[in-house]
């Protein structure tokens, strides 16, 4: 089928307005849940709606208001099961929430298949598990809708709220807020979301619905507001192309939704900006390049110093790097301008840098010496790392801390701070 | 002379282990007491009694003559920083303007006055050009300015902090003391649970020195006594030789 002209029919616009409420609403909410290490009890949740789904079946019969009442019931169910398992029986947290949800899920699983053989009506168990996104009628359309704003307006309304007891819960019941409410209404609003997601990805992916996006945006934004926005729109873009992906390709949606919820998540692990896998590395590289250039450089200063000139040999034996490196190291120092281009004198500007280090490095060993005890070489070994990584600020206060001393601990003169 | 906070009778135990035996307290406004007593003394556990978050075996506090849940918008506490998540996505004025929460009714927002109070709280601890920063890349002297100017931003009339100079650097503690004693000098109340025996002098007016029963109250002139400390101090030893007996 092609994929424009699919959008022609209306069921293909009903799935995809209820699959992109969904992503939205699941996004928002799943900051939270993920924020409060409350994933498991998510994926709790959802499996555990099933029982609930079949007894308002037995009762009412194929009803979607009737499907989501038994649902929410079942769900809260799960989720007090969970806390009374927790406060009174000596099981461990998560061992308490993998009881309840097999056991509710496995009653729901058995209550289908007795519908199907024994009511004469086929109940598809896979629709349940995976979602059927594409036979979205209109009345399931408008329940979603209706969550979504409900669920929405909730996190608008109560933001600080939940802000707060997810930050602090001890601090915000000293501010008089029932941080048991909070986690309560939270199941609530967990329960509605699950319940309106189950006919978009089913009850088995919809907890990559609600972590996948929100990890996404936690890896992207500091600040908590973004956050959500980020994680609503993030949902949003996974329930829109895993659609189209699942019609591309012709597959079931749901399973399409989370895969490339995933996909966005990995490229977020590796290239966002400051905590992306991407970033780190060269991060970790910049330093190891500068930490090799000030080497070089401090180690040219002090042959300056005491033999007066320079050779590549002898700048060999006080390094650890082969000639190749050195090369490079020497190349890299003169674009900078730090060394002359035809002799391995160093520049005005390139000693300045060298003294600066001299200075670090003898001035760290001193604190240390003065500060822990520890032995010259000892300390002549920790300098090796910190000289590169010590502030100018922090330098002055060590400095200023110890009464300005003019030796260090191997009795050699400590250079002055500069201009 | 105002009483702050008094606590009267006061027994908590946590699993059938007795942690404060019958404590007796009357604070008064306008004071910074060092809480002190070594470790699972129950200092911690005094300062979660008065602020309501447990329920006591036996006893009464009472913050200004009322229930502390009449009185809650009046107490701020100050956690200890290890029990906060420092990569939660939030900036430093996030967490001070929470200091507001208190004042706003559910549909209230917070206005222009909220903001205006949070960044005077901000700039009186000295870090205004770290608003925007998120908690985790604060040192641990910015962070300790972080909790107390939300707990400035609350504007109580009582506050309580549990080991504020843990992590700290001298320039920030000097910082944090000072500020407390201006608003003692305004009238407000402070308790400060302490570890450092050797700047309770400069620090704290009074004290509270406690060890499950409470040991001694009172100015740190007569009540920080040689005689008083190794009473709150020593008692930990005979109860390590009981439970060492009885395994």
């Amino acid at each position: 089928m092609h994929l424009i002209e699919v959008f022609q029919y209306e069921w293909a616009i009903r799935a995809l307005v209820a699959s992109m409420l969904v992503g939205l609403m699941c996004g928002v909410l799943g900051c939270f849940i993920v924020l409060r290490n409350m994933s498991l009890i998510g994926d709790a949740l959802a499996h555990a709606i099933l029982p609930g789904v079949v007894i308002a079946f037995v009762v009412v019969g194929y009803s979607t208001l009737g499907f989501f009442v038994g649902s929410v019931a079942a769900g809260l169910l799960a989720a007090a099961g969970i806390t009374w398992i927790q406060q009174n029986i000596h099981t461990r947290n998560d061992a308490a929430i993998g009881i309840v949800f097999t056991a509710m899920f496995s009653i729901g699983v058995m209550g289908i298949s007795w519908i199907s053989k024994n009511e004469g009506v086929h109940l598809d168990l896979k629709d349940f598990l995976f979602g059927n996104v594409l036979g979205v009628a209109n009345q399931d359309l408008y329940l979603t809708a209706g969550v979504a704003v409900y669920v929405l307006a909730s996190v608008v309304v109560f933001y600080r709220y939940l802000f707060i007891s997810t930050f602090q819960p001890v601090v915000a019941r000293t501010m008089g807020i029932s941080v048991k409410l909070i986690h309560y209404f939270l199941m609530l609003l967990l329960s509605f979301a699950v319940v309106a997601s189950l006919q978009t990805v089913g009850v088995i992916l919809v907890v990559a619905m609600l972590i996948t996006p929100a990890s996404t945006a936690l890896l992207l934004s500091n600040h908590l507001k973004t956050v959500l926005v980020l994680a609503g729109g993030i949902g949003m873009l996974c329930a829109f192309s895993g659609l189209l992906l699942a019609i591309a390709i012709e597959t079931t949606p749901g399973p399409a939704m989370a895969v490339t919820a995933t996909f966005f998540y990995l490229v977020a692990a590796f290239f966002a900006p400051r905590r992306g896998l991407i970033f780190r590395l060269l991060q970790k590289r910049n330093l190891r390049r500068r930490i090799l250039l000030e080497d070089i450089l401090k180690q040219s200063f002090r042959l300056q110093e005491e033999a007066g000139n320079i050779t590549e040999v002898a700048l060999l034996e006080r390094l650890t790097f082969r000639s190749a490196i050195l090369r490079r190291g020497l190349a890299a120092l003169r674009r900078r301008g730090w060394m002359e281009r035809n002799s391995l004198l160093l520049t005005p500007a390139g000693a300045e840098q060298a003294r600066r280090l001299v200075r670090a490095h003898r001035l760290w060993e001193t604190y240390l010496a003065h500060q822990t005890g520890l032995d010259a070489e000892q300390v002549h070994e920790e300098a090796e790392r910190y000289e590169h990584l010590l502030p100018e600020y922090l330098l002055d206060e060590v400095d200023a801390s110890l009464g300005y001393p003019t030796i260090d601990p191997h009795g050699e003169p400590i250079p002055e701070k500069g201009e | 002379m105002t009483t702050a906070i008094s606590v009267r009778g006061l027994s908590v135990s946590y699993d059938r282990k007795r942690i404060l035996s019958n404590i007796y307290l009357n604070l008064e406004a306008g004071y910074i007491y060092g809480v002190l007593g070594p470790n699972g003394a129950g200092k911690s556990t005094l300062f979660k009694a008065i602020l309501g978050l447990i329920e006591p075996n036996a006893g009464e506090i009472r913050i200004v003559g009322q229930p502390i849940e009449k009185m809650r918008k009046q107490v701020v506490y100050v956690p200890q920083a290890s029990e906060v998540d420092w990569n939660f996505p939030a900036t430093v004025l996030d967490i001070v303007i929470m200091g507001r929460y208190p004042h706003k009714k559910i549909l209230q927002r917070l206005d222009e006055q909220d903001r205006a109070i949070a960044q005077a709280a901000l700039q009186e601890v000295g870090i205004e050009h770290l608003q925007a920063r998120q908690i985790g890349e604060l040192s641990g002297g910015q962070q300790q300015r972080v909790f107390l100017a939300r707990a400035l931003c609350q504007q109580a009339d009582i506050l309580l902090l549990d080991e504020p100079f843990v992590g700290v650097d001298a320039t920030t503690e000097e910082h944090i003391i000072g500020i407390l004693h201006r608003l003692a000098e305004n009238g407000k109340t402070i308790l400060v649970v302490h570890h450092d025996l050797s700047t309770v002098g400069q620090y704290f007016d009074k004290i509270i020195l406690i060890n499950q029963r409470l040991i001694a109250a009172g100015d740190v002139a007569t009540a920080f006594t040689q005689e008083n400390i190794a009473k709150a101090y020593s008692s930990q030893l005979p109860v390590l030789h009981q439970t060492g007996l009885l395994e």
